[in-house]
């Protein structure tokens, strides 16, 4: 693998770019790669892909992207370069496991298999803003679901009744994120779970502040450092990496491409899919990427916009699958807020579409979460039984296309659904949802076994 | 012999073909022809680049789409503005506004969507990027004699530098000159008020209807 001081040194020397410059030739390359790789979704019915030769072609794609563009570094304004060498040793070299977690309650996170019909991997959650008073609780409640590898910190404004505001104060908040955090899996009888550290800011003090085997994160645990859109990178990333690389901790990387963005729609957004994932790897030596493909609309909690973007965010699975050892998830994110219909079935979408295509499944969240409305348990319960029936059901591909369509069709038409916060759906003492809550879950479960997957619990 | 209404659609579909050659080729022979250039920006180009900002909100384009659409129009525009006389260049200047994403935060795809959305709408945008410190922000804008700066903020712990802003202005003496237009994520019309920003917009389409109330821009 390329070492970390020499992309820092390559992000210092390479050639300068304007950044305007950057984004239009990255859109303009993959306007080339999508017409010289056939990539195009139009005419394209299906919600998951079946064509592993289309799959491969998107792969080849990114690397063509990555070897005749790069990627580019926002600090100094360079483009960093490798040689096509370089990127296909990194990409066999990247792990396809990763041991994370201490004593019993250490875990294996995998990269899946698609169609494989076997379990996923889980992260049941936060990445998503929650006042300090719920702070250990939450997290307590997360790591009570027996399916969790791993859970992710999550973001507040207020810590000790001050605003989370510049340096020193977003250094003191990542420390006393991590102290909730393992409280809370201490709490949940699980100490030894991992922790993975959700940035309160990404600079690199605040990152760093709390690396601490006793009372913070240990080396088995992990840190969430994501590559920028449009392929871009930064120094506090790379600062971080090298620190953290140096003792054995894992690094994650939202990876996904946005279409509507510069990279263009869902199939320049489908080569940026594969192509951060790799960059992640080689930039800052992450090892589990939540990628594929959203759309801006459904980001912003716009608009539940669905096929192609399936479509297109299986190919990606499909090709990192094929082609690499890389370990990929889906991020399950809703446009619906929560204890609503809409917002279970979106779930329920793409935890069959992400089990299908051999992604584990990571942080379920209302896309553009309220404070304390972003999760509940609810979600990822849902989502890990949704997922286990549709191993159970050993769907494929293509009849599971079927079913999302099935599922789409009940979402057409529909807007975003307004919900409730966490205080007025679940109660975190007991570790239950509301009597609504529980209602609508049963109501769409039952809408589920109508369409074919079969639940191990009623 | 052309019509001032051919070289109008040229105009409009050059900008809707992100064609900057083009357009600046036609707003040439147009001024040669003696097309007058307000017509031509306001019948041609503005129509142009607003129809494009209608079809990036309904997701029919996208952003590199809109970015390369509104440098034909800044490229056309310098060369009909030229022949603008003085006295009647207020019809066209929609007002001068700078806008960034503040320290420390580095989503700049909502930022990105509102400079070319307010591009669209005809303001002449000064884009300072993403991660700008409050001090550049001002300096831009006092350099450029801007009347609006516009920030985006996607994070509660950078959302405190929206008020740093309001602040620096008042302590600047720069209040009654330059108006503050704030947006994002966690920001609301109550932390609006809070701050004492003159302006907030839920998404790029309300941030634009507030820039032109601020600045006057009656349609
Ligand atoms: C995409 C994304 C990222 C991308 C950013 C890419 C980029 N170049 O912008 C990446 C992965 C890099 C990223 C990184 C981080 N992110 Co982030 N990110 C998001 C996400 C999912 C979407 C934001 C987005 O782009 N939306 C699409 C655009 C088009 O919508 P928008 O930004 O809301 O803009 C619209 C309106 O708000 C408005 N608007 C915006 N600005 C302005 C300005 C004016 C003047 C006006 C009038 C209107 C206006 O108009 C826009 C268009 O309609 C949000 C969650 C969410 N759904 O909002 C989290 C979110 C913003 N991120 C968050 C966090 C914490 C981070 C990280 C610290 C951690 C991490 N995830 O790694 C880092 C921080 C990096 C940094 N230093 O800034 C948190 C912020 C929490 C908080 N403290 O408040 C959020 C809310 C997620 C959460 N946990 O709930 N993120």
């Amino acid at each position: 693998m390329i070492e970390l001081i020499e992309v820092a040194e390559r992000a210092r020397t390479g050639p300068r770019l304007e950044e305007k410059k950057w984004n239009l030739t990255l859109f303009r390359k993959m306007q080339e790669l999508i017409k010289e790789y056939d990539l195009s979704s139009r005419g394209v019915e299906e919600f998951i892909n079946t064509d592993d030769h289309l799959a491969d072609d998107a792969f080849e794609a990114a690397l063509d992207f990555i070897v005749d563009v790069g990627a580019y570094c926002i600090t100094t304004n360079r483009v960093i370069h490798f040689d096509e060498e370089e990127v296909r040793k990194a990409v066999r070299e990247a792990p396809d496991q990763v041991l994370m977690g201490e004593g019993i309650d250490a875990r294996v996170f995998k990269q899946g298999i698609v169609d494989g019909c076997k379990p996923i991997n889980i992260n049941p959650g936060h990445h998503a803003p929650f006042t300090e008073d719920l702070g250990p609780l939450v997290a307590k409640n997360f790591a009570q679901i027996p399916r969790t590898d791993f859970i992710e910190g999550f973001n507040f404004p207020i810590v000790d009744g001050r605003d989370v505001y510049d340096q020193p104060l977003e250094a003191y908040a990542a420390i006393r994120e991590v102290a909730w955090m393992r409280e809370g899996v201490r709490k949940a009888g699980r100490p030894g779970l991992a922790i993975v550290l959700y940035p309160i800011s990404t600079r690199a003090s605040s990152l760093i502040a709390p690396m601490n085997p006793k009372l913070g994160l240990r080396p088995t645990d992990g840190l969430l450092m994501s590559t920028l859109p449009d392929v871009k990178v930064e120094y506090d990333h790379i600062t971080t990496a090298i620190v953290f690389s140096n003792y054995g901790y894992f690094a994650v990387n939202g990876s996904f491409g946005m279409a509507g963005g510069f990279c263009g729609g869902p199939e320049g957004a489908m080569i940026e899919g594969i192509v951060r994932p790799i960059i992640g790897y080689i930039a800052y030596g992450d090892s589990l990427h939540y990628t594929g493909v959203e759309h801006l609309a459904y980001v912003m909690g716009e608009r539940i916009v669905l096929h192609p973007v399936n479509w297109a965010r299986s190919v990606v699975f499909q090709a990192l699958s094929r082609n690499t050892n890389m370990i990929y998830m889906e991020w399950n994110i809703t446009c619906s807020e929560l204890c609503t219909e809409t917002g279970l079935l979106e779930n329920a979408l793409r935890s069959i579409e992400a089990t299908v295509n051999g992604a584990a499944l990571y942080a379920p969240r209302v896309s553009r979460a309220r404070m304390n409305a972003g999760q509940t348990p609810v979600e990822p319960e849902f989502m890990i039984e949704v997922s286990d029936a549709t191993v159970k059901a050993k769907l494929k591909r293509e009849e599971a296309g079927k079913i999302l369509q099935q599922i789409a069709d009940r979402l057409k038409g529909r807007s975003p659904e307004k919900g409730k916060t966490i205080q007025e759906c679940y109660d975190l003492v007991k570790h239950k949802p509301s009597n609504e809550y529980q209602e609508i879950y049963r109501k769409v479960k039952k809408d589920l076994v109508d369409l074919g997957l079969e639940f191990q619990y009623t | 012999m052309l019509k001032t209404s051919d070289y109008i659609t040229r105009l409009r579909e050059a900008i809707m073909h992100y064609d900057a050659d083009e357009a600046t080729k036609v707003a040439k022979e147009a001024l040669k022809a003696g097309v007058d250039p307000v017509e031509a920006i306001e019948k041609g180009i503005a129509v142009g680049i607003r129809e494009m900002g209608e079809r990036f909100q309904r997701f029919e384009i996208f952003l590199p789409h809109l970015v390369m659409a509104s440098d034909a129009t800044t490229d056309a525009m310098e060369v009909l503005v030229a022949a603008i006389p003085e006295d009647r260049i207020g019809l066209v200047k929609r007002g001068r506004i700078v806008v960034g994403t503040v320290e420390g935060d580095l989503h700049d795809l909502g930022k990105n969507v509102v400079v070319m959305m307010l591009k669209s709408a005809g303001f002449e945008v000064f884009d300072l990027g993403k991660d700008v410190r409050t001090e550049v922000l001002v300096e831009r804008a006092q350099e450029l004699d801007a009347d609006l700066i516009a920030v985006s903020s996607l994070m509660t712990t950078t959302r405190p530098y929206q008020r740093e802003l309001v602040e620096e202005l008042v302590r600047l003496g720069l209040r009654d000159r330059i108006k503050v237009l704030v947006g994002g994520g966690p920001v609301t019309r109550e932390w609006a008020e809070e701050i004492g920003a003159d302006g907030y917009g839920r998404d790029a389409v309300e941030g634009i209807a507030e820039a032109k109330r601020l600045l006057g821009v009656d349609e």
